[in-house]
């Protein structure tokens, strides 16, 4: 059981704190992502975790222990860096040998078998006597990541593994760290600022802001109940339309450039709200509609178009078929999925619950 | 390749021979030209205010192999190097990675090392005389203060060598450290990281990260010391004059005796001709030995 659990985890930096109370539990076997966007702390938190940087206050437990004083080598992890981090003037099946060499007792037979099998599973059984630099990039993560593996650690951590790669070879990696996971059962902490990859990688997602932890929950839970408006718009691509509405007490909306009705199930509103629509829950109207736009610009996206409408001083996009899609300038009706669509109070960005 | 193309190349070379041609003369008259001097010194019979010059052919070479004093000599700055360069690249490494960090204040540190490379090596010679007095010197003070017994240091044809070897390598080391120092900030942070959660020791990463991935700084830093060393005049020449009993006698001061002492050119071009090749095949040695050992941090 290698459960992480971070309490009140703080780093500061001389005056300036960069991660603020954080709270999570990563799970045995879990796949946790920690996504957020550049300079939010994630590589701060993870780090901590690791042990490389310091914790300022709070607490850390791996496998029951309180590790939040120990060492890197005392925390029974290992790390996968951005820059893969590998010894240049080792061969590949160094780089995996070389920390069991020097802090196991594991004779020499036993490190081979361990390197033999990480090899075998990462496909990189034919490399491991080239050197780094006679690696490619996606190879030299294999190796970095069989290095990791051969160590069996309690926990993983990876620190945006994939970033330096290109698209082609991100997928695809993306897909064999799935394997590895759910193969191997192992327990994962994961950093990104790609919310793809955290929606298609982790079994759950923290997202990260400015130091906060803002939701922690699996992909589409996140991605259907955004906590707030900062995750609502993080996550998705194109992004959730925000449109800022005064609400009267029968539920009704009130925007430039239309008037909608939501069913409130019993809650009661502030008086001015956000209305937060994805891409797939508004469509182009037949009839006159609830709401009428100005098409602004239109962007084939292979067998869709991506439809941007001026809905008085606010956007919307909205997905549509490509024989289907109006040109800019037209003059079109949309039809919201009043159903799906969430709603944030306006001064804080909170979602606002709607048992409906 | 069209004409032009072949004309601007041209120009190129004649430029760039335009600009070494300074070079080349300086080298010509201050450097080629004395050894083919010393070379033809050294197998002619030439003493100083003598016009008359003999022809000896390899006379001067069979004496020096007859010569007690210059295989004394010869031992004397082989110990010499062999002690102090690898104890001063030791020192400067240690140091430059305990200087290596984001300390306050570490600046002035770094400063405080380096700053015997900046004192003039006869001042530097003139001051470690004062601190190895026997009678009153500070250092005699201190083993005294530890329970030790005094020694006679420059005075003593045991100590006197190691007492030069003692202050070679605090003078070097500072310089050592400062070219270490810029090779340590090229190792990127993250290999370090990657080994300290292995659970790799700090010694250890010393020895299998740091030295191979500076490899190149510290395959220089030997050349360099190796040159130094085998030169070293200056402290003998200000602290000990070679004595007592040529205990200090290196083969640059002996070079310096014979030539300028005794008046004896030849024998003197001699020795310093066998210096030469001696050093010259020294750092051959080095390099086919450590030369192909070199990694190179570019090549990530
Ligand atoms: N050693 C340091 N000293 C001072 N501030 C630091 C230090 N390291 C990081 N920070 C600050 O802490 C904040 C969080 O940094 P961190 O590296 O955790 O961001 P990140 O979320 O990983 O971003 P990215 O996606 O760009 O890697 C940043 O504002 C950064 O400037
Ligand atoms: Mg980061």
């Amino acid at each position: 059981m290698a459960t992480v659990i971070l309490q009140n985890v703080c780093k500061s930096y001389g005056n300036r704190k960069t991660v603020h109370d954080v709270n999570l539990t990563i799970e045995d076997k879990e796949f946790m992502v920690l996504v957020g966007p550049s300079g939010c702390g994630k590589s701060t938190t993870l780090r901590m975790v690791a042990g490389l940087e310091d914790i300022t206050a709070g607490r850390l437990t791996i496998d029951g222990r309180d590790v939040t004083d120990a060492p890197p080598q005392q925390r029974d992890i290992a790390m996968v860096f951005q820059s893969y981090a590998l010894y240049p003037h080792m061969t590949a099946y160094r780089n995996m040998a070389f920390g069991l060499l020097k802090t196991t007792r594991l004779s020499k037979a036993e490190i081979d078998g361990r390197i033999r099998e990480a090899a075998e599973i990462l496909h990189i059984t034919d490399l491991l006597d080239r050197r780094p630099k006679e690696l490619s990039g996606g190879e030299r993560q294999r190796v970095a990541i069989g290095r990791a593996l051969v160590r069996k650690p309690k926990v993983f951590l990876f620190d945006e593994p994939l970033s330096n790669l290109d698209a082609k070879l991100r997928n695809r990696m993306r897909g064999e760290l799935k394997r590895l996971h759910r193969e191997l059962g192992l327990t994962v902490i994961y950093v990104t600022h790609d919310q793809i990859e955290a929606m298609t990688l982790g079994s759950r997602v923290a997202m990260m802001s400015k130091g906060e932890l803002q939701q922690v929950g699996v992909p589409m839970d996140v991605y259907m109940r955004p906590a707030n408006t900062f995750v609502a718009t993080f996550i998705g691509s194109p992004e959730m339309a925000l449109l800022p509405c005064r609400a009267d007490a029968g539920g009704v909306l009130g925007h430039d450039g239309f008037a909608a009705g939501v069913a409130l199930g019993g809650t009661e509103l502030p008086s001015d709200v956000i209305l937060g629509v994805r891409p797939e829950e508004v469509s182009f109207s037949r009839t006159a509609g609830m709401a009428r736009g100005q098409v602004e610009r239109s962007e084939l996206i292979g067998a869709e178009a991506l439809v941007e409408v001026a809905l008085g001083e606010d956007r919307i996009t909205v997905r549509s078929a490509v024989a289907d899609a109006p040109e800019p300038g037209e003059q079109v009706g949309l039809d919201f999925d009043l159903a799906r669509v969430r709603l944030f109070h306006a001064g804080t960005g909170q979602a606002i619950d709607r048992q409906g | 390749m069209s004409l032009n193309v072949a004309r601007a190349r041209r120009n190129e070379a004649l430029l760039a021979y335009a600009f070494l041609f300074p070079s080349l003369v300086f080298l010509a008259v201050f450097t080629y030209w004395p050894i083919l001097r010393s070379i033809w010194f050294s197998l002619h019979d030439v003493v100083l205010g003598d016009p008359e010059i003999f022809w000896l052919g390899a006379e001067n070479y069979l004496r020096l192999l007859d010569d007690g004093l210059f295989w004394k000599v010869f031992a004397n700055t082989a110990l010499y190097t062999l002690i102090t360069i690898p104890l001063a690249i030791l020192v400067a490494l240690l140091l430059a990675v305990a200087l290596d960090s984001k300390l306050r204040g570490i600046g002035l540190y770094r400063s405080a090392f380096f700053y015997p490379v900046m004192i003039p090596s006869v001042a530097a010679g003139m001051v470690w005389v004062f601190l190895y007095a026997p009678g009153y010197g500070p250092i005699n003070e201190a083993l005294t203060f530890l329970g030790l017994p005094r020694l006679d240091w420059l005075y003593s044809s045991k100590w006197a060598l190691p007492a030069i070897m003692l202050m070679s390598i605090w003078k070097y080391s500072g310089y050592f450290m400062l070219i270490l120092l810029a090779a340590l900030k090229l190792v990127p942070s993250d290999l370090y990281e990657a080994a300290r959660l292995d659970g790799v020791s700090a010694p250890q990463r010393l020895i299998h990260i740091t030295v191979p991935l500076i490899s190149p700084t510290l395959y220089f830093v030997i050349v360099i010391g190796l040159l130094h060393s085998y030169q070293i005049f200056d402290y003998v020449y200000v602290m000990t004059q070679g004595g007592p009993a040529d205990a200090t006698n290196v083969l640059t001061f002996y070079i310096y005796q014979n030539g300028f002492q005794y008046q004896d050119i030849g024998y003197a071009s001699t020795l310093a001709n066998t210096l030469l090749v001696f050093v010259l095949g020294l750092i051959g040695l080095v390099s086919v030995t450590l030369g192909r050992r070199v990694h190179y941090l570019g090549e990530r």
